[in-house]
């Protein structure tokens, strides 16, 4: 029933604005910029003549004639000593483990010649997950702005000086401290002690985005200093308070793959998901139910369920909506009971301190909630405000930091900077001269994870191990190294972190990244003192102002560690699909009144707003944001780094049409974006994301937006997404395949009784298998049939697949102005569409007629219901793409691929107007060699290129490319089967995409091995192909979104 | 012999390896090691011995990079266990202080240094000998070319037939260059004369004047003489652009004057025991300098050039030919492996087949699936000196020595050549359980479809029938 909602992809297309009709009548809607080519003003002083015109044509093309018939000369290089462990052409792959502060994953890292060129996740560990920041990061190990060896005092230096300069100032009196971010390698930390017990110095850790106040609630409630560990895949129904759990908060890696198995409407049961938010997050887009409530309310919320779930009134104002969708969620929570899990994104201890309340009326710790001996994000905020002021004060002599960077993301970073000037020595080990790094004495770079051995310990039971899988790029060295340097007792990191470790225990723990340690966890035992009144008063007496802000990382950019990386800058951000920028998000209503801007196309620039908290203001471009809590705006932490020109990236600053870097009216780089970190307010040490009383004005001035979704457009087609909910799959589970009513199969009206009532009506239909103009291709039952199935029941948005594809294919990276333009390069991209409150029935009932219905079912939602649906080239057995190429460039293999020629496109682009689907892509340019890309395309990067995929060729100008379903893998495969002299094993071939997909949404085999898991899935009642009427047969299946969002 | 048996590869067993070998032939007290002599296969042992032994010895008294094995088991007959060890593990057999091997270490090793411990079974020892002690008489019979039928070539390369066409061209045009300004210049003074002497200057209108008037008188010949030199360029232009991207014959000059010749025909080593991961990998691999070094740490000198050609090899590697060890990083020497020693450039040689980018070829996949020769593509590498592409034509003449060989007509490493092999190779479905199950599928097709029963109505499949005509299968 609910299938005809009616999906619009943008507000553009809501609106129709006149852009948005313009461009959606063109395939590639930039226009010829002929008149500003021809008026410009250096034309004038060119004077080329006919002749001389001629005489270029004729030279270059004798010069090409010429060169072509050259024979070139290539070198063949092989190792002198080969290692016994590299085979040229043969992929190696190592287990390790990544932490950068936030994300902690154990991952396999694909090495080729001895050059990591991808990451995937380690399947066989319970940590083996990663995220789009995760196997992106492959690109930050050869970011050749990376620091090259020691500086001191503002020159390059060398290990013995700068250790040299580290013992002096070690020996001076004063307050002497190592500043960290949270250290999870118990060799570090064994180092960092050392160093500290040698030289009295403290130790003080906090995080780039603190967690404070959920530890000291599990503190005080149970007497642990520790992160609680979730585990949503026992959750039954789970409500977030403004916690993005699915993107960037807490242990996000985790909770994706967890919940997402509580998420298989097969069962018959679906776990639930409440989210009470500001801004539309990821984990907002993909919960059954979600209400849009202020920072400033979302205590109340908290307090509100408390209440019902105690039977004690707690909140004294609430309205009415808002009120209902509490009660609403409190029943699920009840009859969930210790299977109930609330989670609240807050740092507000007074919210966490309700939060910890209900969670422990639910029982839910214990089930839900675990006490693992989690180590993560243990920082201490006011520690850090503490030895600001002593910094201030002149009192630190030293100042040795690893892994952060408080002058960019310290709540007070002005101060901090101010106070580092104070500080008589101060090192800081890092990737990156980055904020902090280029301000201290001795700027020390280390290695790169994958350059680094290391352990590391998330919770207590297992030690997950880091291993190199190259020689450092650069005159780097473990920051552990230096630590030991400095504290007299250098010695090799490997020897240090091996210990006295037996070498087989050691090798099988290198082999499977991680080894079980035998730290027992301490039951915990519930002895909470603190009364829930204080909080739920406070929470009662909290008001915000005409606006409220909420500070939150994004999915790509998470803390703005990887600015620099050009792959997460061009993936588009999950919701607002919005590239390479940081924006202010606004609700319709709040635009409206502001004169803002509501329409981005590539001339029709963004409004800029002044966002001012307190004393201080960022001023960014404002994004029309559905599903934004009217009267809240959304800004993004982890941008507007490198405000004064440090060397963290090329990729981090803003590029011009050109290709050049912009510059300020001072010659100084333009950062993307402002930090948001410096609107970050504090309660007493507690960091907290949200303001509650925030001003905004518009300047007046524009801004361009690049968002990559305006020119998809479906114009309201219900083939492309179906939904529907629990309540109305499970009576209908076992039907067959196109017999629910919420996946029937399609059929076409033909003019013929077939229905047989003695009549030809619109009623006669013939199903879409009696429909084909094209001949049978042989590819079901014969060979091999590639085939995936996404279900978008699972999919999150989250968007490991795009870089995962993307580096596994060499896909390019345009840069801004490039996808302004629409010619990003994505071969895999994901759609997202939200849903309008209004369908035909609605229509219907209400008596609005035809023409009234489809206006209103285009009328803007204030809080819709979001659709995330994977989109990559269908490889359709009667692809329209292949008919029409002129030059038989793009072909239909026996497997079932739709396989594409580049060196035979000849780049007419009709394949590209003739897909249905817009998944075909332009190489309007050599990205990997005009100078227009010099700044954001990583193959421009002289050690960026290394990450390429040798199996893959990189396009050259002029021809067209597409998702070929990861082709060579299936050959690899293949191959090794051959060798083995068996079938092709179900699993054994994974393409990128589905290999990174956290949750298991997407499946990838051979259709034609009848036990495969992808045929179980394509033959699923809930599989469907997009755009079915059209005829295409797609060998890509899409499963029936269920939504388990019955009120009932 | 060096035909494609699955070569055993020449590496040094891993030290656990060796472990597990001595702790297997110690513990095993009294082995049944009484038929190395005599219960060996003869054809197996040859090709052991061809992939495991013949870059070393000689199966005559001949020293090549060791000592001859003829006689060998005189000299071994009474103590075999210790010859099987002493083949697996030297180090270890030395350590049992056994006299006869003593001796061994005291005459060879210092020449000749530490021979590599083989990964060779008792049995697989057993077939060596057999082949030891019954050499074939007749090296040709066997299919070994050495001997008389090696060719004694030297060095040569960057053999560009073009180049006499581009110098007779360059001489044609300076030559009508001078011929037109001297005809000009004579003119020029003739009318100059004419009018000094104040006589009627004879208007004889220019040269191409002159020419048109010619060939008007002649029209005849002049037309039949443009048909054919028309026809000529025609068929020129199209040998030409034919010609574009067919590099038949290429073979460009080496850094290092390296024979496959006295390699592959003279010293019979097997293609694959330098060009070791063809069977594992896409590309076969340029050996790397360390695998030279398992010869040349003993052959110092070389059959054509002496000690100059070698002696690069060991400029890369750093190995210092006097004393017979390896510089480490600091020029120090005494090192016994190539593994500690710094290595210094390595050899930039220039490679031979190109394929474009845009082509993914894999050996393993035709060497180690298809088992196809390695002369089915390369030609007989041991009547070349440096590497070169093989024309076709030489290559379909091996047919008779290589039996199976697949006889193509377009010119090697063309796009037409793959594919016309792709249209000609059988696959045997019987030959791995992969294929059997392709053809499961094809035969069990529900469909009856017609276009593939085709496939299957000659009774056999080629390797175009199953898809290996379809772009993606190379071009990706």
């Amino acid at each position: 029933m609910s299938a005809n909602k009616t999906y619009w992809s943008g507000v553009e297309e809501l609106d129709r604005t006149s852009e948005f009709e313009r461009i959606s009548s063109q395939e590639f809607p930039a226009e010829r910029p002929i008149d500003a080519f021809l008026s410009d003003e250096r034309l004038e002083k060119v004077n080329t003549g006919r002749r001389d015109f001629l005489k270029f044509m004729g030279f270059s093309l004798t010069a090409a004639t010429l060169a072509a018939c050259e024979t070139p000369v290539v070198k063949s290089i092989p190792y002198v000593n080969k290692p016994e462990d590299i085979t040229p052409g043969v992929a190696n792959y190592y287990a390790s483990t990544m932490y950068n502060g936030s994300d902690y994953a154990s991952v396999l890292v694909k090495t080729r010649e001895g050059r990591p060129i991808s990451i995937k996740p380690h399947a066989a560990s319970p940590l083996g997950q990663v995220n789009a920041r995760v196997n992106a990061d492959v690109l930050g190990l050869y970011d050749s702005e990376r620091l090259q060896g020691p500086v001191l005092a503002s020159k390059a230096s060398t290990w013995a000086d700068v250790d040299g300069a580290a013992a002096k100032a070690a020996a001076v009196d004063g307050r002497k401290v190592v500043l960290t971010n949270t250290i999870l390698s118990p060799s570090l930390q064994r180092a960092i002690d050392g160093y500290c017990a040698a030289h009295s110095a403290d130790h003080v850790q906090y995080d780039a985005v603190g967690y404070g106040a959920i530890r000291q609630v599990a503190r005080e409630d149970f007497g642990r200093n520790e992160f609680p560990s979730l585990d949503f895949s026992s959750a039954q129904t789970v409500v977030s308070l403004g916690a993005d759990f699915m993107g960037t908060w807490g242990e996000a890696l985790r909770y994706n793959e967890a919940w997402a198995s509580r998420r298989r409407p097969e069962t018959g049961a679906m776990g639930k998901l409440y989210a009470f938010e500001a801004n539309l997050s990821l984990t907002g887009s993909n919960a059954d139910h979600r209400t849009m409530v202020a920072p400033a309310d979302q205590g109340r919320v908290a307090a509100a369920l408390l209440g019902e779930l105690t039977g004690h009134a707690m909140v004294s104002d609430m309205n009415a909506g808002l009120k209902s969708a509490v009660a609403l969620a409190a029943r699920d929570l009840k009859a969930a009971g210790s299977k109930g899990l609330v989670v609240a994104g807050s740092n507000d201890l007074n919210i966490q301190r309700l939060v910890g309340a209900i969670n422990r009326a639910l029982g839910a710790f214990g089930t839900t909630i675990k006490w693992e001996g989690n180590r993560m994000f243990a920082g201490d905020h006011s520690a850090l405000a503490s030895l600001t002021a002593d910094m201030n004060a002149g009192k630190v002599a030293l100042l040795v930091m690893h892994g952060c960077n408080p002058a960019y993301n310290a709540p007070d970073a002005e101060g901090f900077i101010a106070g580092l000037d104070q500080v008589g020595f101060s090192a800081s080990t890092a990737l990156y001269a980055d904020e902090t790094s280029s301000r201290c004495t001795a700027s020390i770079p280390t290695h790169h994870w994958l350059e680094s051995w290391g352990d590391l310990q998330r919770a207590s039971g297992s030690v997950e191990l880091m291993q190199p899988t190259i020689s450092p790029l650069f005159n780097s060295r473990e920051a552990g190294e230096s630590f030991l340097a400095w504290t007299g007792a250098p010695q090799n990191w490997n020897n240090y972190v091996r210990g006295t470790m037996d070498a087989k225990v050691w090798n099988e723990g290198l082999y499977a990244g991680s080894m079980s340690n035998n730290d027992a966890v301490e039951p915990a035992a519930d002895v909470s003192a603190v009364s829930i009144l204080a909080p739920a008063m406070a929470v009662n007496e909290t008001k915000g102002g005409k606006f409220q802000a909420t500070f939150y990382q994004k999915v790509t950019i998470g803390d703005g560690q990887s600015i620099g990386n050009p792959m997460l800058q061009e993936t588009p951000d999950p919701i607002s699909k919005v590239t390479w920028d940081n924006y202010v998000t606004m609700s319709r209503g709040d635009m409206e009144d502001l004169g803002l801007n509501l329409h981005l196309a590539e001339k029709d620039p963004a409004s800029l707003v002044r966002v001012t908290v307190g004393n201080r203001s960022v001023e960014l471009p404002a994004f029309m944001q559905p599903g934004q809590a009217p009267g809240t705006v959304g800004i993004a932490i982890g941008y507007g780094r490198g405000a004064s020109g440090e060397a963290i990236g090329r990729a981090a600053y803003q590029v011009g049409g050109d290709g050049e870097h912009l510059a300020d009216e001072n010659g100084n780089l333009m950062p993307i974006g402002e930090n948001a970190f410096a609107l970050v307010g504090d309660q007493s040490g507690l960091p907290q994301y949200v303001a509650l009383d925030v001003s905004i004005e518009s300047t007046g001035e524009t801004y361009a937006l690049a968002c990559t979704q305006m020119h998809h457009t479906f114009m309201g087609r219900d083939s492309i997404v179906k939904e529907t909910t629990l309540g109305a799959f499970v009576p209908e589970m076992s039907a067959a395949r196109g017999e629910a009513s919420w996946n029937k199969a399609m059929g076409l009206g033909v003019h013929a009784d077939i229905n047989g009532d003695g009549e030809i009506n619109a009623l006669d239909k013939k199903t879409l298998d009696n429909f084909d103009m094209w001949h049978e291709h042989a590819v079901d039952e014969v060979g091999h049939r590639w085939g995936m199935a996404i279900d978008l029941t699972s999919c999150t948005g989250c968007s490991a697949c795009v870089t995962a594809c993307h580096i596994e294919n060499n896909v390019a990276v345009v840069g801004k102005d490039e996808v302004l333009r629409h010619r990003d390069m994505h071969w895999m991209r994901i759609d997202r569409f939200y849903a309008s409150d209004w369908n035909k029935e609605r229509g219907a009932e209400e008596g609005l007629g035809v023409v009234g219905t489809y206006a209103k079912m285009e009328e803007p939602s204030a809080n819709p219901e979001t659709v995330h649906m994977p989109m990559m080239c269908q490889h359709c057995s009667h692809a329209p793409c292949e008919t029409v190429c002129p030059v038989a460039a793009t072909t239909h293999s026996n497997e079932g691929m739709n396989q594409m020629a580049y060196n035979r496109c000849i780049g007419t682009r009709y394949c590209a107007n003739n897909c249905p689907f817009k998944v075909r892509r332009f190489n309007w340019f050599n990205y990997n060699g005009n100078s227009k890309f010099q700044n954001s395309n990583p193959a421009q990067d002289a050690m960026m290129r290394l990450v390429l995929n040798p199996d893959v060729v990189v396009r050259t100008r002029g021809v067209m490319e597409k998702c070929s379903l990861c082709v060579q893998r299936t050959q690899e495969g293949k191959l090794a089967a051959k060798k083995a002299g068996q079938p092709v094993v179900d699993g054994a071939i994974q393409t990128a995409c589905a290999e990174a997909c956290p949750t298991h949404a997407i499946t990838f085999g051979d259709l034609n091995d009848r036990q495969s898991e992808v045929r179980a899935t394509y033959d699923n009642n809930r599989a469907y192909h997009a755009l079915e009427e059209v005829g295409i047969q797609p060998n890509i299946a899409y499963l029936t979104k269920v939504r388990n969002n019955d009120k009932a | 012999m060096f035909r494609l048996e699955r070569a055993r590869k020449f590496k040094a067993v891993t030290q656990a390896a060796k472990s597990l070998i001595l702790l297997a032939i110690l513990s095993t007290g009294t082995p049944a090691f009484a038929g190395v002599w005599d219960s060996g296969d003869l054809v197996k042992g040859q090709a052991l011995f061809n992939a495991n032994c013949a870059s070393c010895h000689k199966v005559t008294d001949e020293i090549l990079a060791a000592p001859g094995l003829a006689g060998i088991s005189d000299r071994w007959a009474s103590s075999e266990e210790m010859m099987v060890l002493w083949i697996q593990d030297p180090q270890a057999a030395a350590e049992t202080g056994d006299p006869y091997i003593s001796s061994l270490i005291d005459r060879y090793v210092g020449t000749y240094g530490w021979m590599t411990g083989q990964a060779v079974s008792t049995e697989d020892v057993a077939d060596i000998m057999a082949y030891v002690q019954n050499p074939p008489l007749d090296p040709s019979a066997a299919g070994s070319a050495s001997g008389s039928d090696c060719p004694t070539i030297d060095y040569s390369a960057g053999q560009n037939a073009s180049q006499g066409t581009l110098w007779f061209l360059i001489l044609l045009t300076l030559f009508l260059i001078v011929a037109l300004s001297a005809a000009s210049v004579k003119r020029v003074l003739k009318n100059a004369v004419a009018g000094s002497d104040d006589e009627t200057v004879e208007l004889d209108g220019t040269y191409v004047q002159r020419i048109q008037l010619w060939a008007w008188d002649n029209r005849v010949f002049v037309g039949i003489l443009s048909v054919f030199i028309g026809a000529y360029l025609v068929v020129i232009g199209y040998q030409g652009l034919m010609g574009i991207g067919v590099y038949e014959g290429y073979s460009p000059s080496q850094p290092i004057k390296f024979i496959h010749s006295v390699h592959v025909c003279e010293n019979e080593i097997d293609c694959q025991y330098c060009h070791h991961s063809a069977d594992e990998s896409k590309h076969a691999g340029i050996p790397s300098t360390n695998v030279c070094m398992n010869c040349h740490k003993a052959v110092k000198t070389g059959a054509r050039y002496g000690e100059t050609e070698i002696a690069k090899i060991y400029d890369a590697i750093g190995f210092d030919a006097i004393s017979g060890t390896y510089f480490d990083g600091e020029g120090n020497n005494g090192y016994a492996s190539p593994q500690d020693s710094f290595g210094g450039e390595p050899v930039a040689w220039n490679k031979v087949h190109n394929l474009p980018d845009h082509v993914f070829f894999s050996h393993q996949q035709h060497v180690e699936v298809g088992g196809l020769h390695c002369q089915n593509c390369h030609g007989d590498v041991g009547k070349f000196s440096v590497g070169r592409i093989a024309p076709v034509q030489e290559i379909n003449a091996l047919v008779d020595d290589f039996p199976g060989l697949i006889q193509l007509s377009k010119p090697t490493l063309t796009m037409g050549w793959c594919i016309e092999c792709h249209n000609k190779a059988e696959i045997s479905f019987a030959s791995s359980g992969y294929y059997e199950d392709m053809h499961d599928r094809l035969r069990d097709d529900l469909r009856g479809n017609e276009e593939l029963r085709a496939f299957m109505e000659d009774g056999k499949a080629t390797v175009k029938e199953l898809g290996g005509w379809e772009c993606a299968k190379c071009h990706y």
